[in-house]
């Protein structure tokens, strides 16, 4: 047999343990995890050889291997395991080592990952939107603005250039960072998968994302069935927030834009907000935001329950969980309290919003938020090199 | 100075560590009273097909230690007896026994008239329920004492009463009612044993769903001579020939969620099983798969000479999935072969479990303050003066070994009764 030198990283080791992983030792590769994973492929079956790469603190096998995301967490793993070594937290820690490894800046990686970086990373966003408001004089409660009705009007609180003003550059930072991430992922996992397959790239992208919207991978999952349903009304009401979001910029822009052609505006178009809840555009947000308040709840629900066996999670998972909660909430609230008049409380709430919005896009390539960019990457790589079909 | 010889010594537990124990007090000099729940004494033993790492059968070694007991007038050993209540303190403790209907008496020459005319059968236990006896039965072939007995869970008694009419010897009594004994006894050993574990709980590997799945001790009963099949093994479902078996080792052991600790002797007791295939069916092919092969000191030799088996094949993985074709009743095992990595699916038509040793105080709990480890296992220091345990009840344990523990309880007990 020909020799093999190996490079133990004892620090990945302890990071691994840091990140959620603390159980890792207990492992005695036994392999009854790879056989009750439904996932695994017959060909190199995952857990089983993760865990002994993650106790020797192979990083280099471990991070450039889509196996540790074609892995959807579904536990069975761990509540089979006789060691009780939670193979599917160990490999959740990996991945979240993943994100940190491969994304750009690394620093910011670095300062998601750690809980005394949290108050830093709020600082940020609420530093910056309490300047604006500042500077616009909206910070005085017994003077609170409204519109020309006499409304609470959150358009006229922090007007939509400003709000673009932060946002549009924030998700061009985060569409760059996640471009980077990616880039250098794909670049390490073909270093070591060796030469692969030149099949039409494509054909495998959009087999990928139907998948993706069918959410089949967590139709295999045993022990914890219950998260298909959880996740797929987070992912859709992401998606539907994510068109409201563009129906609000056309609702917002279009009567300009087409004045600007010498068009007469659309009399649908209806400009600033706030919109009445009979327009269908809230009726499409409101929707996604109760779908959310209940995907996201049994997200939690499901986290609870399982928690003596399958373990729920660490700091990573729990950070981005309660963002999404909280952009849930927050948005919720502040309508509710807009209707009610009660403008402090709804600026006040509208302002969290803001700053949990900053925190959820701009810190979406480093937070667990990416997973749904890196999974999708390791499913087309693992289909391009005909790991999986 | 000869020591003062006082106070009697009970043994709860007529299995080979109880009954060696008792032996070995009895043999310099002192009184001990048995008890065993059975019928007939030799507990597991006598289900045993062949030891290992010798490959000979039990029942000489049982055979002398009966005649032992025969010979000895310091040994008093009652059988379908169970311990009710233990009072007092070393030295003087005051014990009640509880004596089951046996509804046969000594009178008893097992001539098996009775079989002939009993109408109702019973699931035979010894067998694993592989079989049936009448509700009259000799528990086993070698059964000592050799006397028949009846299972009142089954018998009619008075509505039938045929074997009454029937025993020419006036044996049978079936108004024999439980009775009560109390003794006063200086010291005790506790040889409680074990049994299988129960691997309907293993919900990945199919026992109790899948009928060719058995567990090791249910092959030792197929290859025995007073087994269900006649020592042939013949798989479950059909009574075909097996042609290819596999042997999915830690059944239950190690694992956190069944019996968190090694059985010890179950790696040993497969390569054992594999050989009684091998001499029965010299072109079956018998697949062993493993966690970690253990079998310490001179045991290795059994498990070099498998290895060098042709026919032997051990697969470095957990068998985590068992699935059966309906049809034929043919079964698929599922498992990761760590040394290939690959996620491997192996047609058999019989499936032997390694099912481990869980001790009998776990479900069972002994009417005295005696400290157990959190699997059930008495500890070796009990906490309580002059009690000891022996045997299976301490540690998962070949019958070696809790010989070993058998002789050191009895001179623990015996210390107990001279150092005062």
């Amino acid at each position: 047999m020909a020799e093999q030198v190996i490079s133990p990283d004892l620090g990945f080791v302890k990071d691994i343990i840091a990140g959620g992983g603390e159980s890792l030792k207990k492992c005695f590769q036994c392999a009854t995890c790879s056989v009750v994973c439904n996932l695994a492929p017959d060909d190199k079956p995952f857990p089983r050889k993760e865990m002994i790469y993650a106790q020797w603190g192979l990083k280099d096998k471990l991070l450039p291997n889509p196996d540790i995301w074609l892995c959807h967490q579904c536990s069975d793993c761990t509540v089979y395991c006789p060691r009780g070594a939670k193979p599917g937290e160990v490999l959740n820690a990996v991945r979240k080592l993943a994100i940190e490894h491969y994304s750009v800046p690394n620093f910011l990686a670095k300062a998601v990952g750690k809980k005394q970086h949290l108050a830093f990373l709020f600082a940020i966003p609420t530093v910056l939107f309490l300047l604006i408001l500042a500077s616009l004089g909206h910070l005085n409660p017994l003077n609170v603005p409204r519109n020309e009705a006499g409304q609470i009007s959150f358009a006229k609180f922090l007007p939509s250039l400003y709000i673009d003003g932060v946002f549009v550059p924030v998700a061009i930072f985060a569409v760059v960072c996640f471009a980077i991430g990616i880039s250098r992922y794909w670049k390490d996992m073909k270093r070591l998968a060796g030469p692969v397959n030149k099949g039409n790239i494509w054909s495998t992208i959009i087999a990928t994302i139907w998948e993706i919207l069918e959410h089949k991978r967590f139709e295999k999952c045993n022990v914890t069935k219950n998260r298909k349903i959880a996740h797929f009304l987070v992912f859709y009401s992401f998606i539907g927030l994510a068109i409201t979001t563009a129906w609000a910029v056309l609702y917002l822009y279009g009567p300009g834009i087409m004045k600007l052609f010498g068009a007469e505006p659309f009399s649908w178009m209806l400009g600033e907000s706030p919109y009445p809840l009979t327009d269908p555009l809230k009726w499409l947000a409101n929707a996604s935001a109760l779908v959310l308040l209940i995907g996201i709840s049994l997200v939690i629900r499901d986290r609870l329950k399982n928690k003596e066996k399958v373990g729920s999670g660490g700091y990573y998972d729990w950070l981005f969980i309660t963002i999404v909660f909280l952009v849930m909430a927050t948005g919720i609230l502040a309508q509710l309290f807009r209707l009610a008049d009660i403008a402090v409380l709804a600026y006040l709430i509208y302002f969290t919003h803001l700053v949990v919005v900053f925190f959820l896009f701009a810190y979406a390539p480093f937070s667990k938020m990416a997973h749904m960019v890196y999974r999708a990457t390791a499913m087309i790589f693992a289909k391009h090199i005909e790991r999986e079909s | 100075m000869p020591a003062e010889k006082t106070g009697k010594i009970l043994v709860v537990g007529g299995g080979m560590s109880g009954i060696t124990a008792a032996l070995e007090a009895a043999e310099v000099g002192y009184e001990v009273i048995l008890i065993e729940k059975n019928p007939y004494l030799g507990g597991r033993v006598t289900q045993l097909n062949k030891y290992f790492p010798k490959l000979c059968p039990p029942n000489c070694g049982l055979e002398i230690n009966f005649r032992r007991i025969k010979n000895n007038p310091r040994i008093k050993f009652y059988t379908l007896a169970g311990l009710e209540k233990i009072s007092g303190s070393e030295g003087d403790f005051d014990v009640t026994i509880k004596l089951n209907p046996r509804c046969v008496n000594e009178n008893c020459t097992a001539c098996g008239a009775c079989l002939e005319v009993c109408p109702v059968e019973r699931p035979n236990d010894f067998n694993f329920g592989m079989d049936k006896t009448k509700a009259i039965y000799l528990p086993q072939d070698f059964a000592f004492p050799l006397r028949y007995v009846i299972d009142d869970k089954y018998c009619t008694k008075a509505e039938c009463a045929k074997c009454v009419e029937v025993c020419s010897y006036e044996a049978i009594d079936l108004n024999m009612q439980a009775q009560s004994l109390s003794l006063k006894v200086g010291s005790i050993v506790w040889a409680t044993g074990w049994t299988p574990y129960d691997a309907t709980k293993i919900d990945d590997l199919g026992f109790g769903k899948y009928q060719n799945v058995i567990i090791n001790m249910m092959m030792e009963r197929l290859a025995s001579q007073g087994g269900p099949t006649k020592g042939k093994i013949l798989r479950p479902s059909d009574g075909k020939e097996p042609s290819r078996i596999a042997f999915v080792q830690c059944a239950g052991s190690r694992d956190e969620n069944h019996l968190p600790y090694c059985s010890s002797v179950c790696c040993l007791a497969s390569i054992k099983q594999a050989t009684y295939i091998r001499e029965q069916y010299p072109d079956a092919e018998i697949l062993i798969f493993y966690i970690d092969i253990r079998t310490p000191a001179r045991a290795e030799r059994l498990y070099l000479r498998a290895q060098k088996d042709e026919k032997i094949k051990f697969i470095k993985g957990k068998v985590a999935k068992i699935e059966e074709d309906p049809s034929t009743k043919d079964l698929t095992v599922t498992a990761e072969d760590a040394l290939t990595l690959q996620k491997i699916h192996e047609k058999v038509n019989l499936v032997v479990l390694a099912a481990g040793m869980a001790p009998n105080t776990k479900e069972w709990k002994a009417p005295a303050e005696i400290s157990c480890d959190t699997d059930g296992f008495i500890l070796s220091n009990t906490g309580v003066a002059g009690m000891y345990a022996a045997g299976c009840a301490l540690k998962p344990i070949d019958v070696y070994s809790s010989v070993q523990t058998a002789t050191a309880a009895a001179l623990k007990t015996i210390q107990s009764l001279v150092r005062r």
